[in-house]
């Protein structure tokens, strides 16, 4: 399951499972923050290319207006998958402490 | 050290193929820090086959069987056309933020992410079969 909540100003978090089944929920969260948000993704336990496809039309859009996601948070595995994407060359990404 | 089940094509399958695997690595004290992964790779393929063979026999086979340091899995899709995943382009992941497009990764993804990755097609019974091994190393 996936859970995605306002966690504070300009920070959105995203706890769970990005898959397939969960993107419609993500994507009618996301497409309403707007300016410089930070995506907490320290609960955020799997994406896969369904999800990476959510954040890259939400950077997009962002990026479009002036604004930017930044997530932070990111486990070891994610930032694997963000790299052999080539997202780490899109977000600015904080790993997991 | 096997198990196998059909799941029907569809994206609500996933939770069920996620339960699946989770309950094989328990059952079989496989690694869990090699699920994410292999829920990954499961997902990519087993998509692709709800989104570009809807014409297929309802239900898709998913065979699981722990392998030295690890897990070997197989998804069967029958009555589909030949799509070989080990053949598809990469994604370009160079191109600036505006010229990317939302897909396209999937395969590119899972072709660094696991050990080996077959694909096998029988002309005769139009059968797809796939398979793929992570293991620890």
């Amino acid at each position: 399951m996936l859970k995605i909540e306002p966690g504070g100003e300009g920070v959105v978090v995203i706890a769970g499972r990005l898959d397939a089944a969960q993107c419609p929920a993500a994507q009618a969260f996301l497409e309403h923050v707007k300016g410089a948000v930070t995506l907490d993704c320290r609960g955020l336990e799997y994406v896969s290319s369904a999800g990476l496809g959510v954040l890259l039309k939400t950077q997009k859009r962002l990026t479009a207006s002036g604004g930017k996601l930044r997530l932070v948070g990111v486990s070891h595995h994610l930032q694997d998958i963000f790299r052999y994407s080539g997202f780490d060359q899109i977000f600015e990404i904080e790993p997991a402490g | 050290m096997t198990a196998d089940r059909l799941f029907r094509r569809s994206f609500d399958s996933l939770d069920e193929i996620f339960a699946f695997t989770a309950d094989f690595f328990a059952l079989h004290r496989i690694d869990p820090e090699l699920l994410p992964t292999v829920d990954l790779t499961l997902e990519e393929l087993f998509t692709n086959m709800v989104k570009y063979s809807p014409a297929g026999e309802p239900n898709i086979r998913i065979e699981m069987a722990a392998a030295e340091g690890g897990v070997e899995v197989t998804l069967t899709d029958y009555d589909v056309e030949r799509f070989d995943v080990t053949q598809a382009p990469d994604a370009n992941i160079d191109l600036p933020i505006e010229e990317r497009r939302p897909g396209g990764l999937g395969l590119h993804l899972i072709r660094r992410l696991v050990d080996t990755l077959q694909y096998e097609y029988s002309n005769e019974s139009r059968r797809s079969r796939i398979t793929f091994r992570k293991t620890r190393s």
